[in-house]
């Protein structure tokens, strides 16, 4: 490290601590499982990587505008299929090397090599082919087609070529644990903790000196522990710790916008599934409003609730989202079983068959929802019972859901779960026939047509027309049953200032955050 | 017995191969668990590199080129690096941590047992309390460790897991462990009924006709049995310890198997399963030799003892 | 004149509480809802005395449902345990007449090793092994049976060793007495069955305990459960909703569940403790 670097540092450490000299300590929904942006699994991984990394454009907390801390200016290339970064300079590692072209490049090649069997990396694999060293500073991204918003596109963590011999990343690597980045705080994974020290940038100065983050246990214990102010924050609130939260005049409830629709997904393959107009039956059959209030708490009626329907895969804050489609909030059990009997069923002993044989409907739900909707799976198994069906409930384990869910390989006949949109709100990997994130493998070529519509739209408009036909498709074929958008809140102690919680990865303006007292 | 020594060969034969053989079968179990972990991280139909993945960590070639794989590393304290549980830590160093923090806890634990039994023996602890045990022993460790969690973050907060915080956790899980689950109870009364067993044999009662104390004369018989009640109870500490571990969230080897054995982290799992392994091996080393004594000290003939010649 | 304790009239009340208490389980088992009532906000957290007559959940369910469908889940399982634990036992004992001192080396062997092994591991392996429509802890049990065997048939080993091993039943023999007569009747009824019928109740217990303990960590640990099918619920979800209620400053008014919870394992226990008392020796 030179000394100029090590004087820059240390003053900056040193603002830090003169401004607040605090630790902030926060309760997780879990201790991430690796601080490698290549191995993120879940949103806890995000959150903790998104302190440790700069992501190359990332979208403002408040503008939405998209932004760079480490790209000084680009230009696109290559009539649309290239864009060429300049990295700003001086920006150091937490390793004390200086940021530059090569470690943008080395990030592609790592996400493209065959060796590196990252989830993260196949996104992008899907539309980046390369990288090329331009300059000290300046790389060139090559795309395998015209992207009209490339930007939007490469909101990938950059990763440090000193760091590794090779660009076959292993997940098992040191650097799982002890990640080098060059965003605000370099972070070291304990067994019960994350550890992030301050690491004042040229790009980044933060007030806090350092943070701590753990995995909350029971619910009840994390909402004293921060009242009684042994803690300062808790990232995931679930709705039943809420109210009282909400009543401490020492903590502040915030909105953390996961940009998270929940659904029940059909498998459209199967038995009596395939045919539309039961999906649209089950569709019919679930009361929301009751889901809705025992399992989240809301009544019909409340005001600003955290829960709000949906009848297609967008937020209805999105542009995205056809306004036009209603929601169905109440069951309508007599046209849902005019629907059935349509579709070929019959009801004998006050349960459906189809071609003699009793239908059972096999439910599962990713087990961690429980959490954020406790028992919302009994209740869709018990309305589908009151409406004639024999079920199977199971809750699904986190590898399960990844391994054969996801993996389009489960025998489930419904799967209850959450979506959360990254950075571009994209659902052509859920709905196409070949999407590597449709589930039960559902297709059908009027969507596949609209999913290209959108790829190939040049503009806002186009895309979202396209988007806007397509919720009307699948609010008719029902390859999911969708059910409602549900906000996140966390819970912070009001010592906590200027705490701006980014969509999505939560930590994007943490510079701003600070403790008083 | 004639052949007294057989008992005490087995065990420390057994000692001696415990710790290949226990690793070996808990390789053929967690084999056998469904998907593996190289697709884990990443599906084949979802992203490439699994299969390099799965040869990086020798999971190509079947269990037995696995196992014999691990053995010949751990041989030389190569244990790799965690794949999941705790991704990207040296296994080596999780085992430093775990390695004292479960003999502690289980030492601890012990400690109260062994008073339970020490003070049946003695005497200290009357009969009339025994209902009162037998109610205290009811009380599942999950209950008491779930309290003792809940109290230990209510108190500690956020540096639950400082210095002071984790000795917290040491000492309620060790509290819990000898306590629940019928350990104390047990070693009181097992204890008890043992020596008093002892006590109503014949050879007692003449030795106290001689003059001779009754300790004395049952303690080398009933040695063997404390000691294999002893050896019984620390077993049943150990696999109670997985659950104390989880739910206290102590960082013992208890914790490991539990968290890598769901997270199909073979190497944290075969690491721990081997010292668990070396653990009982070394109880049953000192059964062996305390049995070993104990057989030597009852057939050596006994000193100033003239015998009368006859008429 | 014989010990009135020791006879059949002193065995009527452990008799008793073991009948009862066996019967109590297996009827709470019969009686299990094969779903959980609807959910009712308004009766949430009440006591025995306004919902008899356990009280409700938080969602305002009865816990008769969860005192019923977990006696379900444990009922026959542990009482398949307790069996398997009490034929090994028999076989321990068996071997042990028989005197054959390479038989014995090999079945210590054995044991040592069983012994040895990291018993959780073992159960979550089986655990997640069963398919999933498939899953209730009657696998669980029976591999937790197998890992106890060793201890139960070196008890019953000692028990008959004392008797004097193969010379007791080389004394039998030259009263006339048949071979069947000798280890059936003489050897397992009159001298082991205590030994056994001890060792199965507790392995009983031993399940009911383990099925907790399987439970909590399957929810702490956002899993399936591993015991159980997922519409049922066990005496474990009782004593996580109770055990707030033993930290006053939590301010959970749960300790009708914590309540239940430790009275059904009590009866639990006071089964097993009944049914070894039942069969002492006399």
């Amino acid at each position: 490290m030179s000394l100029k670097h090590a004087i820059r540092a240390a003053t900056g450490l040193a603002l830090a601590f003169v401004g607040t000299g605090a630790t902030l300590a926060y309760f997780e929904e879990s201790i991430p499982m690796s601080l490698n942006p290549l191995y993120a699994k879940t949103m806890a991984d995000h959150r903790a990587q998104e302190l440790v990394f700069d992501r190359l454009w990332f979208n403002d907390a408040i503008t939405n505008e998209l932004r760079s801390r480490v790209v000084q200016k680009y230009q696109v290339a290559e009539a649309g299929r290239a864009v060429e970064i300049t990295v700003k300079s001086g920006i150091r590692w937490h390793n004390g090397q200086a940021l530059s072209a090569k470690d943008v490049c080395f990030t592609v090649d790592a996400m493209l090599d065959p060796g590196t069997p990252s989830t993260v990396a196949a996104h992008y694999r899907e539309f980046i082919t390369g990288c090329e060293e331009k300059g000290p500073q300046v790389a060139l991204v090559r795309f395998n087609r015209v992207l009209p918003k490339p930007r939007e596109r490469l909101g990938f963590p950059i990763l440090p070529a000193s760091e590794f011999n090779s660009t076959a990343i292993s997940p098992d690597l040191q650097f799982s644990a002890r990640p080098i980045g060059t965003g605000p705080f370099n972070g070291k994974r304990g067994l019960r903790m994350v550890t992030f020290d301050a690491f004042a940038n040229t790009h980044h100065m933060p007030k806090i000196v350092q943070m701590q983050l753990q995995e909350g246990g029971d619910p009840l214990v994390q909402t004293k522990t921060l009242i009684n102010n042994n803690v300062q924050g808790i990232v995931v609130v679930p709705p039943p710790q809420r109210p009282d939260l909400s009543a401490s005049d020492d903590v502040s409830m915030k909105a953390y916008d996961l940009r998270s629709w929940w659904y029940v997904s059909v498998n459209s393959n199967k038995g009596a599934l395939s045919d539309k107009r039961v999906r649209q039956a089950l569709n019919l059959v679930l009361n929301r409003n009751e889901l809705r209030q025992y399992s989240i708490g809301v009544k019909p009626g409340d005001k600003n609730s955290p829960c709000e329907f949906i009848s297609g895969p967008f937020i209805p804050a999105s542009p995205y989202y056809n306004v036009e489609v209603p929601v169905q909030p109440n069951a309508n059990l007599s046209r849902a079983e005019g629907l059935l009997k349509q579709a070929g069923l019959e009801k004998l002993g006050g349960r459906w068959h189809k071609d003699g044989q009793a239908i059972t409907l096999r439910v599962g739900m990713l087990a961690n929802l429980n959490h954020e909707a406790p028992d919302l799976l009994s209740q869709v198994a018990n309305q589908l019972g009151a409406a004639g069906f024999d079920r199977l409930t199971s809750k699904i384990s986190a590898d399960e859901w990844d391994d054969s869910v996801m993996a389009g390989q489960s025998d489930f006949d419904l799967v209850i779960g959450k979506w959360s949109f990254g950075l571009v709100e994209e659902v052509n990997e859920l709905f196409h026939s070949k999407g590597r994130q449709n589930m039960f493998r559902f297709a059908s070529s009027e969507v596949d047509q609209l999913l290209a519509e959108y790829e190939d739209a040049v503009t806002d408009t186009e895309q979202r027309d396209a988007y806007h036909k397509l919720h009307k498709v699948l609010n008719d074929q029902l390859p999911y049953l969708f059910l409602w958008k549900l906000d996140t809140k966390s819970a912070w102690r009001t010592e906590v200032r200027g705490n701006i919680v980014a969509p999505y990865y939560y930590f994007t303006e943490i510079d701003a955050w600070s403790v008083e007292g | 017995m004639k052949r007294w020594w057989i008992r005490p060969l087995v065990r420390i034969g057994a000692a001696v191969s415990l710790p290949v053989i226990v690793p070996a079968v808990i390789t053929v179990f967690i084999w056998s668990l469904p998907g593996d972990p190289a697709s884990l991280i990443c599906p084949p139909n979802v992203c490439g590199g699994t299969e390099a993945l799965a040869e990086r960590w020798n999971l190509d070639g079947g269990p037995v080129q696995f196992f014999l794989g691990w053995l010949s590393d751990a041989a030389r304290l190569e244990f790799g690096n965690s794949w999941r549980l705790h991704q990207g830590f040296p296994v080596l160093e999780l085992l430093e941590t775990a390695i004292p923090t479960t003999l502690t806890l289980i030492a601890l634990a012990t400690a109260i047992v062994s008073l339970g039994g020490l003070g049946a023996t003695m005497g200290w602890l009357p009969r009339r309390i025994d209902p009162i045990l037998r109610v205290v022993g009811l009380v599942p460790a999950l209950v008491l460790a779930l309290a003792g969690a809940a109290i230990i973050e209510l108190t500690f907060g956020f540096g639950s897991f400082s210095d002071s915080g984790r000795l917290a956790r040491l000492a309620i899980g060790a509290a819990v462990l000898g306590l629940s689950d019928g350990a104390f109870t047990g070693a009181v009364l097992g204890t008890r009924t043992t020596f008093e067993t002892e006590s109503k044999q014949r050879y007692v009662g003449i030795a106290i006709l001689r003059g001779e104390r009754e300790m004395t004369n049952t303690w080398p018989n009933v040695a063997p049995a404390l000691i294999g009640q002893l050896r019984a109870r620390i077993l049943h500490l150990l696999s109670g310890a997985v659950v104390v571990e989880v739910v206290l969230r102590i960082d013992g080897l208890g914790d490991l198997l539990w968290g890598g054995t769901l997270r199909q982290d073979f190497g944290v799992v075969l690491a721990a399963a081997t010292l668990f392994a070396v653990v009982s091996a070394v109880l049953l080393l000192i059964q062996a030799t305390a049995e070993t004594l104990v057989a030597l000290h009852v057939r050596k003939a006994p000193q100033g003892v003239r015998l009368e010649e006859g008429p | 004149m014989s010990h009135p304790d020791r006879g059949l009239a002193g065995r009527i009340r452990p008799i008793s509480v073991a009948a009862l208490s066996f019967s109590a389980l297996m009827v709470a088992a019969a009686l299990a809802p094969e779903y959980l009532g609807n959910i009712e906000p308004d009766q949430a957290l009440k006591g025995p005395l306004e919902v008899f007559p356990f009280g409700t959940d938080t969602r305002g369910r009865a816990l008769v449902d969860y005192a019923t469908q977990g006696a379900r889940v444990v009922a026959l399982p542990a009482l398949a345990a307790g069996i398997l634990v009490g034929l090994f036992g028999i076989v321990g004992g068996i071997l042990r007449c028989v005197g054959s001192e390479r038989v014995n080396a090999i079945l210590q062997a054995f044991s040592e090793i069983v012994g040895a092994l990291p018993r959780m591991v073992v159960i979550l392996v089986v655990a997640l092994l069963v398919p999933r429509d498939h899953r209730s802890l009657l696998p669980l049990a029976l591999t937790w049976a197998v890992l106890a065997a060793p201890g139960a048939m070196d008890e019953a080993a000692a028990v008959a060793e004392r008797l004097g091993g193969s010379r007791f039943v080389e004394a039998l023999r030259a009263h006339g007495y048949s071979a069947g007569r000798i280890f059936l009747v003489h050897v397992v009824g009159y001298n082991l069955r205590p030994v056994i019928v001890r060792q199965g109740a507790e392995t009983m217990m031993q399940v009911v305990f383990l099925e907790i303990a399987l439970s909590y960590l399957a929810l702490a640990e956002n899993q399936p459960s591993f015991t159980h099918g997922d519409a049922l619920m066990s005496w474990a979800d009782l004593l996580k909703l109770g055990y707030p209620s033993l930290i006053p400053s939590l301010g959970y008014d749960s300790g009708h569940a914590l309540v239940l919870a430790l009275g059904l394992l009590g009866v639990v226990a006071a089964m097993a403790i009944a049914i070894g008392r039942a069969a002492r020796a006399r």
